[in-house]
């Protein structure tokens, strides 16, 4: 019986703990995976312009002599947006293997696609925008 | 002849009553549901559940303490965080927490401590992380880029910034496009073509700056420290200024709100007008969010 109730005791401080524990692993993932501070419930929010709908995502189809941006459709918002966010190889694979799946006007198929994730920076005195690469994936595609 | 003021007074003090002497824990509960029900959370999955669930706590008697109100919220909430993973903003974070605190604590022995203790702690240490990020880790805070950047490109602050910085919008869109032009790499040096801020703009930036550590800094410190130190005792102040300052900014009145909920579950119950200045500022941010003048 008092095992139980000190057990009941200790779950008051699971809430408290999870919040640290995941306020903590998000500059982690931060720092090594190019998360966007504004996302994870690091509470990185409002302390920094780099928040993921302010970054861009780049997509190019590679085959053969051929380099060719893709445009990124609408219905592929959301999967881009999340690779912006946090550009880790399953988010830029995932977005890789929906792009895959549209049409390409070249003969053949493309031997792989690369998905780059930028982020704009701003000069501290005349704000002048700038783009830097956060990540950049390049992802085979099946048959070659 | 009671007139219409008398009439008035009278609810009015009713009003008054009913907060005052209504449980601590009661409050912050009814205030949460307020919160989810003004601010739906989650997509089409989770948000019409959610809807259902906080207003069944609070419409039906009874069940404003009970478990399978809370148990749910807290999945739901827990739910949306997961399926929109790695986006939620903080606020969705803190929802999930706290209603997963809210059905712990009703399954305790003591609702009232555990309650307390949570909102506390979690409310100090939302803001130690966000001063830790603003502080430390972000490299364009503190010398007031940030604000400069947000008030000329946020929509959320596009009233304060014309306001303040005399810019029609034509102005403000202006500034706004060269800021959010498409660049990969850097801008040619030569040639470009570099509009002029607004002479305000950087005073203005640092002003916000430092407000927001001192602030964030004092409600993070006066949290985290035990009850019995003497910043401890000002605790309550220093999250009421922080809301309704910077929600008369930043229009994110769901996190507004849900502060102000965990606040009143950890204050003293015998402080009667910390609770009336909570509930006073739940309804400032409400009237912000609606007046043109700040928004």
């Amino acid at each position: 019986m008092i095992k139980y109730l000190r057990s009941k005791a200790c779950l008051c401080y699971i809430p408290v703990l999870l919040l640290t524990a995941v306020a903590l692993t998000q500059p982690y993932l931060a720092h090594n995976y190019g998360l966007s501070p504004w996302s994870g419930g690091g509470f990185g929010m409002f302390s920094t312009s780099d928040a993921p709908w302010r970054r861009h995502v780049h997509a190019y189809s590679v085959s053969p002599g051929v380099r060719r941006e893709i445009v990124i459709p609408d219905y592929l918002r959301d999967t881009a947006l999340r690779a912006a966010a946090l550009p880790a190889d399953t988010y830029l694979a995932r977005l890789a293997e929906e792009l895959a799946e549209i049409p390409s006007p070249e003969s053949g198929t493309a031997r792989s696609i690369i998905i780059q994730v930028w982020k704009t920076e701003y000069d501290p005195a005349f704000l002048v925008p700038s783009g830097s690469m956060v990540r950049s994936l390049e992802v085979p595609l099946e048959g070659d | 002849m009671k007139g219409i003021k008398g009439r008035i007074t009278e609810r009015l003090s009713g009003i008054y009553a009913g907060i005052g002497g209504m449980n601590i824990v009661d409050l912050s509960l009814r205030l949460t549901l307020l919160d989810m029900l003004l601010r739906p959370v989650g997509d089409r999955t989770v948000r019409p559940l959610t809807l259902v669930f906080a207003a069944l706590g609070l419409l039906i008697p009874g069940q404003l303490r009970s478990k399978l109100i809370w148990l749910p919220l807290a999945f739901l909430t827990g739910l949306r965080v997961l399926l929109d993973w790695p986006l939620p903003d903080n606020h969705a974070y803190l929802l999930f927490y706290w209603c997963l605190a809210v059905a712990i604590a009703l399954s305790s022995r003591d609702s009232e401590r555990c309650l307390a203790f949570n909102g506390k702690y979690m409310i100090g240490l939302a803001f130690a992380f966000a001063l830790l990020w603003k502080a430390f880790l972000s490299g364009d805070f503190m010398d007031g880029r940030f604000f400069s950047i947000a008030m000329l490109t946020d929509p959320r602050f596009e009233a304060f910034t014309g306001s303040l910085l005399s810019l029609d919008v034509n102005e403000i869109e202006g500034l706004r496009l060269f800021l959010e032009q498409h660049i990969d790499g850097k801008l040619p040096a030569r040639g470009l073509d570099i509009p002029s801020l607004p002479s305000k703009l950087h005073l203005v930036s640092e002003i916000l700056t430092y407000w927001t550590v001192l602030i964030e800094g004092a409600v993070a410190i006066s949290f985290l420290l035990p009850s019995r130190a003497a910043v401890s005792r000002l605790r309550d102040s220093f999250l009421i200024l922080f809301c309704i300052t910077t929600y008369s900014v930043a229009t994110v009145e769901g996190f507004g709100w849900l502060l102000i909920a965990m606040g009143v579950s950890q204050s003293d119950e015998r402080r009667k007008a910390v609770r009336y200045l909570y509930v006073a500022a739940f309804f400032l941010i409400l009237v912000y969010s609606y007046l043109p003048m700040f928004r």
